[in-house]
């Protein structure tokens, strides 16, 4: 029984999996050319093959490390004028606007722009954190709008220092907004991250090597390198999922 | 005694207070009663320094001194109970939690969150915590709804003990008897009876 339901539980977790390799593969056959679609074995093969060099982990790291340096300065950014905006109607009026443009601004719009105006090196972190920026901003200005009033009175009344409300009150009323906020903006500061590295390639960066790819007509690469950027990306998505979740049993 | 003179107060168009006087003992218990909705709240709020008059003042006490316990619990669903106490207490009276605790019949609850409390363990809890505060006044909105009538009795002995004034707004007759006065109003806009 006991064995039955653990077989039960690994075929239900790789059927799906294994369904759309096979399409894939399927897929692959049917077109017949490598260049315009590589089968799932080769491009797995590639990966395993480039994996094993110095220079995929020293990519990856450099990639994480401009998309982590944007996720934070977006962030911080973010926190520090969703509460600005929330308490000055005048900074209000002014940022949030500025805010939703860039917000609704295309991603390639900023690149080509950002392109302009600093070192090629530093594109792929201001570009993601752009992108972070207004996400951060968005939903912790969702959750400061929509905290109790009637807590903050008593904190008031209970004469708590402003540390102590924002440490009481504030940031465990704000927990939810933050972690949707934080998830929804790792993704996309990992997705534009690497768009920058394409547009604007470094010197290492899992977008130069896709770059790299691309002109030299490497399609097993190019997915190889896909397939390690969505890897990562869920890796890591679910290494701040448990982190986040760690913090709420503190 | 706490004075409260000419206090006029409006909530929009609705005039809950007007030019309205009042003389309460600064010791002892001192019961509001009155219906609901006929400014008893305001004017704890406005002792407490909550809202501000548009004319009037208040003598006898500091409201900044004073503490207030909301008509509704406030407790923070993610602060468990014995934080509730030690939150409110300055870093020299840390060690006074279990005595809160107790003065409230919550001994054994000290680490559970408030959504594991009954409606009447709620009210105990945010009646410590405000007793906790150590305000020079006590201004206690509906301080027993829901608690049960054994324990009212200790913990208006309880409260007696603490020897500060505390003026409380109530319904329940086995509260008005236990007072030393009682104020009855109507409103709005709120006058004596």
């Amino acid at each position: 029984m006991g064995m039955n339901s653990g077989i039960k539980k690994v075929l239900q977790a790789a059927a799906p999996p294994a369904f759309w390799l096979g399409v894939w593969q399927l897929a692959a056959l049917a077109v017949g050319r490598e260049l315009l679609l590589p089968g799932p074995l080769s491009v797995g093969a590639r990966l395993l093959a480039l994996a094993g060099t110095a220079d995929f982990w020293l990519s990856v790291g450099a990639t994480l490390g401009r998309v982590l340096l944007g996720l934070g300065w977006g962030a911080l950014t973010g926190t520090a004028l969703a509460f600005l905006t929330h308490f000055s109607p005048w900074a209000d009026r002014l940022i949030a606007p500025a805010v939703r443009v860039v917000r609704a601004t295309p991603v390639v719009s900023f690149i080509l722009l950002v392109y302009l105006w600093v070192d090629r090196s530093a594109i792929p972190w201001v570009i993601a954190g752009l992108m972070v920026l207004p996400v951060v901003w968005g939903a912790l200005s969702a959750g400061l709008d929509s905290l109790d009033k009637k807590l903050l009175e008593l904190a008031r009344a209970y004469r708590f220092s402003r540390g102590k409300t924002l440490g009481l009150v504030y940031l465990p009323a704000l927990r939810p907004h933050i972690e949707a906020g934080l998830l929804t903006a790792f993704g996309l500061a990992w997705k534009s991250g690497v768009a920058a590295e394409v547009l604007s390639p470094p010197a290492r960066a899992i977008g130069s090597r896709i770059q790299q790819a691309k002109l030299g007509l490497e399609t097993p690469d190019l997915l190889a390198w896909t397939l390690a950027i969505v890897a990562l990306s869920l890796a890591l998505e679910g290494l701040l999922r448990r982190g986040l979740g760690r913090g709420r049993k503190l | 005694m706490i004075k409260l003179e000419h206090i006029t107060l409006c909530y929009g168009d609705k005039l809950v207070l007007d030019r309205f006087s009042l003389e309460l003992p600064a010791e002892g218990l001192t019961a509001l009663s009155g219906p609901s909705g006929c400014g008893k709240t305001t004017l704890l709020r406005v002792m407490a320094g909550l809202e501000r008059p548009e004319a009037g003042e208040v003598s006898g006490m500091d409201p900044a001194r004073a503490a207030l316990l909301f008509q509704e619990d406030r407790l923070l669903p993610w602060r468990r109970v014995r934080q509730h106490i030690t939150d409110v207490l300055p870093r020299s009276r840390r060690g006074e939690g279990e005595r809160w605790l107790a003065f409230a019949e919550l001994e054994g609850e000290g680490d559970v969150y408030p959504a594991a409390l009954s409606g009447g363990m709620a009210r105990r809890l945010a009646l410590a915590r405000c007793a906790a505060l150590g305000g020079e006044v006590l201004l206690l909105d509906e301080p027993f709804a829901g608690v049960d009538r054994t324990r009212t009795a200790r913990l208006l002995d309880r409260l007696r003990g603490l020897g500060v004034p505390i003026v409380l707004a109530t319904h329940q007759p086995q509260v008005l008897a236990a007072c030393d006065a009682v104020i009855a109003l109507e409103g709005p806009p709120l006058r004596r009876v």
